[in-house]
């Protein structure tokens, strides 16, 4: 589903954000990336997301190598790709309900389409009575939970998350996380880059730690890894 | 492009209008204010060629036949003359109409009285015009030549008046193309920055779009209707007070100074809006459309 072969990615300052990393994720995968800031995870998403561009090695998704992938082909990879960030990104003048359907709206889905899709998304996260509401009368987590809704609405086989729980409370982001195990139970794909060492111990799923640029380790069902290894 | 799509761009260019009511005001009055001076200049511009142009008809060129010349070498001249190139007509005067045009303009019948007929001391003559007073030079050359064949006797031209009006018809036309270049640059970045603002505000939801897997095509056509609807209604209001304007500027000039129509007349107004306002119009949607496209590229690129 995702093939990362010998990335690397130097930033024209010169700095290095990532050093050869080669990764490989199977559909249905449940993958966190781990390190400090300044590990090169934020790097990592950049460049799935296609927002950058590695400067040596080949990036897969779906079976398209997105190197040389022209610029107007861009938006349809995304279109494989849900993305939740850390500050949810919602837009602040569109209720629950418009916030989701924006996202169905913008690549031109059939409307018919749009009010069958966007009341289901919405009871899977939880918020089918807020769908009125506006971002600022929610809480943080029923905020994430619309961002994840508008994430996998157009049902993309790969979710890709920067730090999803960060700016939420502990129960709060366990809401969060069992939304996402939920979401991967239902065969999406779904990558997540945090540093929440308790989550990750939790969850027991695959960690990948980067440091420095570089995946230091990759493990199946493993836990965060002491910290004092990351620097 | 889907009709609902269509709705939809529509749907959030008004928005864009209405969120950043006053950028739109204003650049909407800006691009007014622009084009309402470059039609001015251009009312100016293209009425003073088009007085030059009367009054360049009025200068012609003179040629005089040596006396007692017969019917057939004034006829052989006359051909002569006419197969100059430049040349687009050639008036023959009799010495009798010749000395009728002087009484008439010395306003002196009895000093010229008894000069009629045999003593008559006028010659053949003709009024010569020229297609444009640029190429009286060439013109006055092969004059020249038959001059010295002895077909004519005395060659008279209006050179320095001639030299004026080409001199006043290249500053004119020099000074409104600078004052129009000034405008559209005026305009081109008055009309970028407010379509910056819109973007930027819309920042957010341009990522977003971005991230979903919107086209860059379906993300622009919003803020180029806002571009073009801007442009569109700049260009339309400065045209709605020019026209009557104009119009009614001219009968007063004719109503004060009616002896200035004895010399020149004013352009139409239908003549001159008839090319300034789908000028106007097309000018002001491309205006919105560069500006939309160029503040827009920045944001695209991620």
């Amino acid at each position: 589903m995702i093939n990362i072969e010998h990335v690397s990615k130097v930033y024209p300052n010169g700095s290095a954000g990532v050093r050869d990393i080669s990764i490989h994720i199977e559909k249905g995968e449940f993958v966190f990336f781990v390190g400090s800031s300044g590990s090169g995870k934020s790097t990592l998403i950049k460049l799935l997301l296609k927002e950058l561009d590695p400067t040596e090695g080949k990036i897969t998704i779906n079976n398209v190598v997105t190197n040389d992938l022209p610029r107007e082909k861009v938006p349809y990879l995304r279109r494989n790709l849900g993305v939740v960030f850390q500050d949810f990104r919602l837009l602040p003048n569109k209720t629950v309900y418009e916030n989701v359907a924006f996202a169905m709206q913008v690549i031109e889905a059939p409307s018919k389409q749009i009010r069958r899709n966007v009341p289901a998304v919405l009871s899977l996260v939880g918020l089918a009575k807020k769908s009125r509401s506006y971002p600022n009368q929610l809480s943080g987590g029923e905020q994430q939970r619309t961002a994840l809704a508008r994430a996998i609405v157009n049902n993309p086989p790969i979710l890709i998350c920067d730090e999803p729980t960060g700016n939420l409370d502990p129960s709060t982001a366990w809401d969060i996380m069992d939304l996402l195990e939920d979401i991967n139970r239902r065969g999406t794909t779904v990558v997540m880059a945090t540093h929440a060492k308790d989550i990750v111990d939790m969850m027991q799923k695959r960690v990948v730690t980067l440091r420095r640029g570089q995946v230091i380790r990759d493990i199946q069902k493993g836990g965060y890894g002491d910290e004092t290894e990351f620097n | 492009m889907k009709p609902s799509s269509i709705r939809y761009y529509f749907k959030e260019s008004f928005s864009g209008l209405l969120k950043n009511r006053l950028m739109t005001v204003a650049s909407m009055a800006t691009v007014a204010a622009c084009i309402l001076i470059m039609s001015f200049s251009y009312c100016m511009v293209n009425n003073l060629q088009y007085m030059l142009a009367q009054l360049e008809d009025d200068i012609g060129i003179a040629a005089f036949m040596p006396s007692n010349t017969t019917a057939e070498q004034v006829e052989n001249v006359k051909k002569e003359i006419e197969g100059i190139e430049h040349v687009t007509e050639v008036e023959y005067v009799s010495p009798d109409a010749a000395l009728e045009d002087l009484k008439k303009e010395l306003d002196a019948d009895d000093i010229l009285a008894g000069l009629e007929g045999e003593n008559n001391p006028l010659s053949n003559s003709f009024n010569i015009s020229i297609d444009d007073i640029k190429n009286q030079g060439i013109v006055l050359q092969k004059l020249n030549e038959i001059k010295q064949n002895g077909g004519l006797e005395n060659i008279k031209d209006a050179h320095s008046e001639t030299e004026v009006l080409i001199k006043i018809n290249t500053i004119i036309t020099v000074l409104g193309i600078v004052i129009i270049v000034i405008l559209v640059v005026i305009s081109v970045v008055i009309i970028v920055n407010t379509i910056k603002i819109s973007v930027f505000t819309r920042k957010t939801e341009i990522n977003i779009m971005k991230y979903v897997g919107a086209t860059d095509w379906f993300i622009r056509w919003p803020f180029i209707i806002e571009g073009v609807l801007i442009g569109l209604l700049g260009a339309l209001i400065p045209m709605l007070i020019a026209w009557p304007a104009y119009a009614k500027s001219v009968s007063m000039i004719y109503d004060f100074f009616p002896v200035i129509k004895n010399m020149v007349t004013f352009r139409e107004s239908s003549e001159i809006f008839s090319i300034l306002l789908p000028f106007s119009l097309i000018f002001g949607i491309l205006l919105g459309v560069i500006g939309s496209v160029t503040s827009i590229r920045k944001h695209l690129k991620v």
